[in-house]
């Protein structure tokens, strides 16, 4: 490219690159609104206006989500989201009673869900992806049903191993030698251990690359080592606060050097206030670490995220929130959610290559919306947040 | 859609300058749209606001209750949602959200009765006492209720088998055999069965239609030290013993029979099974009001929940104890000697009183609990 720079932006505006900033402006006073409202509609309905409630606040919530200067939309009905939110509350109920009938019917039940919850979450994804318009065009979900079982293999399989290793076992196992059984149980858990990062990585695979937008289709080039690293950092991460736990309350003993009665609450203070520090820093460092790597790494042929959120950031803010929640007998919990969905959503930017104005829908999504994807639209799966 | 309109509804006022996004292309319309009794029209324009009005096919019109409107709030890109996916957005202009509102007001769109009820903050302050009053309800009188009522429908045997497999796993875990003479099981098992059988007498007479005590099996067991004397009942019926209380209780038998009728108080009232039942619907709700904010939060109110269930159903099972201990001619101060004891047994064991706060407490407290015995007529 050898042309004058503004010569070069009018001729070929299909090379250039446009970074567009997400922008969220949703104000945490009037979400505590909307909360309050669908909090008591939810509860005079005895949780049947849930769909409703959700519906409202996703449309809230998108509304103030701008990328560029344009902001996302929630396309979902309420309807077909009551239908099915009906249909999980019969899963679950059906799933709750079982185990209070026969142990039996209880394991069958939670074999069923296992069987099957692949696909729901499929379903679920692909309404919220297929709901959600920007600039005219809707998102897409485009992983298949057998992807979405591969995904789940790393748990899945480890998790057969360890039903397999317990039923073999029985309930009357001599107590000294594993025997076949408890080999076969306690392979399975460490498998399910050693593959936990693979199965966080197959998972986000399958996720991110089934994204679809317009003629976009994206991948996760994101190798798997990076998730066993980051699950490692995250380990030596969570060290730190039962250190600093196990520091405070050594010291308090040395200062105040507390009769033999006040011992054990002084360490079962230290081991409370070693696990309440773990869950924050915990919490915080996974969600940004792992927001950083799978946006950085999700790419189509013109479209590219880059994230940018601060663990310390995440971490300060979650603090905060717990506390104010907490003290303010959850009240605060509106005003937490809009300040935490604007620091990771703020974090985010989208390269876009070329002229966004000038894309169009894919014919065939277009077709498919006509007919409509039966299952997910009669019952509209929304499950996650 | 799509035909020739009258020349007279073109650009009836109010009219609001739009932008439209058709679902096929990302290119921004602008547009002018305006309503009539039953349709938004909508007329593409250029950025002047001159209506293409050469281009019929520019224009569209839709069935006013086909449109799904934003919600009047302060924030949030105003958007309407066309039945056909194409999305009705405000103009990028300052000041375009104001223009919005004021043209569908005019326009004689209404809020919804819930979008008036969040601009007010009256009807929002309303909204949290009748929210804080209702989960009060719930958590007083609809949640034990429903918990009531839920075990009731669960068959005994299914509670029965779930009990077997609790008593199988701690007999391998932590239970083991008693070492307590057949013959001192054997009066134990009758000294109770007098009790019941006395007690079920006076019942009959006083409350006919009151259901029978369920079918009962008593289980002798000694525990490790840190259970110390103790008895429990299983959902089902099922009540373990341990023979450190059988020990605690040397030399006062009726100690063990009042222990023992305030664990058929759980037997009877079906406890176990209804303080699982209420422990879920507790956190379900409050996974409804913060469980997608932090699950770990969440768990607090359901323990300080469960801790209170659990000190009402252990005052029924008391009450429950004094009624059949006074049926059965047995002074109901056995408890009050129980209890003494078993404070002097833990001091020696240097078990000191439980440093948590009464609100976490299973049981309530033991000067409580003492006082409830001694006001026995």
């Amino acid at each position: 490219m050898h042309e004058l720079p503004d010569a070069g932006c009018y001729a070929a505006p299909a090379r250039t690159q446009q970074t567009l900033a997400i922008r969220f402006t949703g104000s945490g006073s009037e979400y505590f609104r909307i909360w309050i409202v669908n909090l008591l509609l939810t509860l005079l309905t005895l949780s049947l206006y849930l769909p409703f409630a959700k519906v409202r606040r996703l449309r809230y919530f998108y509304a103030n989500t701008r990328i560029g200067d344009q902001a996302l939309c929630f396309h979902g009905r309420p309807w077909p989201m009551f239908r099915g939110y009906l249909l999980l509350l019969t899963l679950a109920g059906a799933y709750g009673l079982a185990g209070h009938f026969s142990p039996l019917a209880g394991l069958i039940a939670y074999l069923l869900l296992c069987a099957i919850w692949p696909a729901l979450w499929r379903a679920g994804m692909q309404f919220r992806m297929g709901n959600t318009r920007w600039r005219g065009l809707r998102l897409r979900f485009d992983g298949d049903l057998i992807g979405a079982y591969q995904a789940v293999a790393p748990i899945y399989l480890p998790g057969i191993l360890v039903m397999v290793g317990a039923f073999i076992s029985g309930p009357d196992h001599a107590s000294e030698d594993l025997g076949v059984g408890g080999t076969v149980l306690f392979a399975g858990m460490g498998l399910m251990v050693l593959l936990a990062p693979y199965f966080m990585a197959s998972i986000k695979r399958y996720q991110h690359g089934g994204y679809g937008y317009a003629d976009q289709r994206a991948t996760l080039d994101v190798g798997v080592g990076r998730f066993y690293m980051l699950v490692l950092k995250g380990l030596l991460v969570s060290l730190l606060p039962m250190v600093v736990a196990g520091a405070l309350a050594a010291g308090v003993v040395a200062l105040v050097q507390p009769s033999k009665q006040l011992m054990p609450v002084a360490i079962g203070f230290g081991v409370l206030l070693g696990y309440l520090l773990y869950f924050m820093m915990i919490g915080p460092y996974f969600a940004a670490r792992l927001q950083n790597l799978v946006w950085n790494g999700t790419r189509s042929e013109r479209l590219q995220f880059t994230s940018q959120l601060k663990f310390r950031s995440l971490l300060i803010l979650t603090v905060c929130n717990w506390l104010l929640t907490a003290l303010t007998l959850s009240l605060y919990r509106p005003f937490a959610a809009i300040k935490t969905a604007r620091l990771r959503l703020e974090a985010i930017n989208l390269v876009v290559g070329g002229d966004v104005e000038t894309w169009q829908a894919q014919l065939s999504a277009e077709a498919n919306d006509a007919s409509g994807d039966a299952a997910g639209d009669f019952f509209g799966l929304d499950m996650g947040l | 859609m799509n035909t020739e309109p009258k020349t007279s509804t073109w650009l009836s006022e109010p009219r609001l300058r739009a932008r439209l996004f058709d679902g096929r292309s990302a290119r921004a319309q602008a547009v002018w749209a305006w309503l009539d009794q039953t349709q938004l029209h909508i007329l593409a324009c250029d950025t002047e606001g001159e209506p293409l009005s050469t281009q019929t096919r520019m224009q569209r019109q839709h069935a006013l209750r086909e449109v799904v409107w934003p919600e009047r709030l302060r924030h949030g890109e105003r958007q309407a949602l066309l039945p056909d996916g194409a999305v009705l957005c405000e103009d990028l202009t300052p000041g375009a959200r104001q223009q919005w509102d004021a043209w569908a007001q005019a326009s004689g769109l209404h809020d919804s009765l819930t979008v008036r009820f969040m601009r007010s903050w009256r009807l929002v302050a309303l909204s949290v006492h009748l929210s804080a009053g209702l989960l009060g309800v719930a958590w007083h009188w609809g949640i034990p209720w429903t918990a009531e009522r839920g075990a009731a429908l669960i068959p005994a045997a299914a509670e029965q088998q779930i009990a077997e497999q609790a008593l199988d796993y701690m007999d391998r875990q932590w239970l083991k055999p008693s070492t307590l003479s057949a013959a001192r099981q054997e009066e134990i098992t009758r000294r109770l069965a007098a009790a019941v059988r006395r007690d079920e007498i006076l019942r009959a007479g006083l409350e006919p239609q009151a259901a029978p005590l369920p079918a009962y099996r008593l289980h002798f067991r000694a525990g490790p030290k840190a259970l110390g004397p103790n008895a429990f009942a299983l959902p089902g019926g099922d009540i373990v013993l341990t023979d450190a209380l059988v020990e605690l209780a040397e030399g006062e038998p009726d100690i063990i029979t009042g222990v023992l009728t305030h664990e058929l108080g759980h037997v009877r009232h079906r406890h176990g099974m209804r303080l699982a039942l209420q422990a879920s619907m507790v956190a379900g709700l409050s996974g409804l009001l913060i469980g997608d904010f932090s699950a770990l939060l969440a768990g607090l109110p359901a323990w300080l929940a469960q801790a209170d269930y659990s000190r009402e159903f252990e005052r029924e099972a008391d009450l429950h104890a004094r009624q059949m201990l006074q049926a059965a001619g047995i002074s109901p101060r056995v408890m009050v000697r129980f209890f003494e004891r078993l404070e002097a047994h833990q001091k020696r064991q240097g078990q000191d009183k439980s440093p948590l706060p009464m609100a976490f407490a299973s049981h309530p407290a033991h000067a409580e609990r003492i006082a409830f015995f001694n006001a026995a007529p």
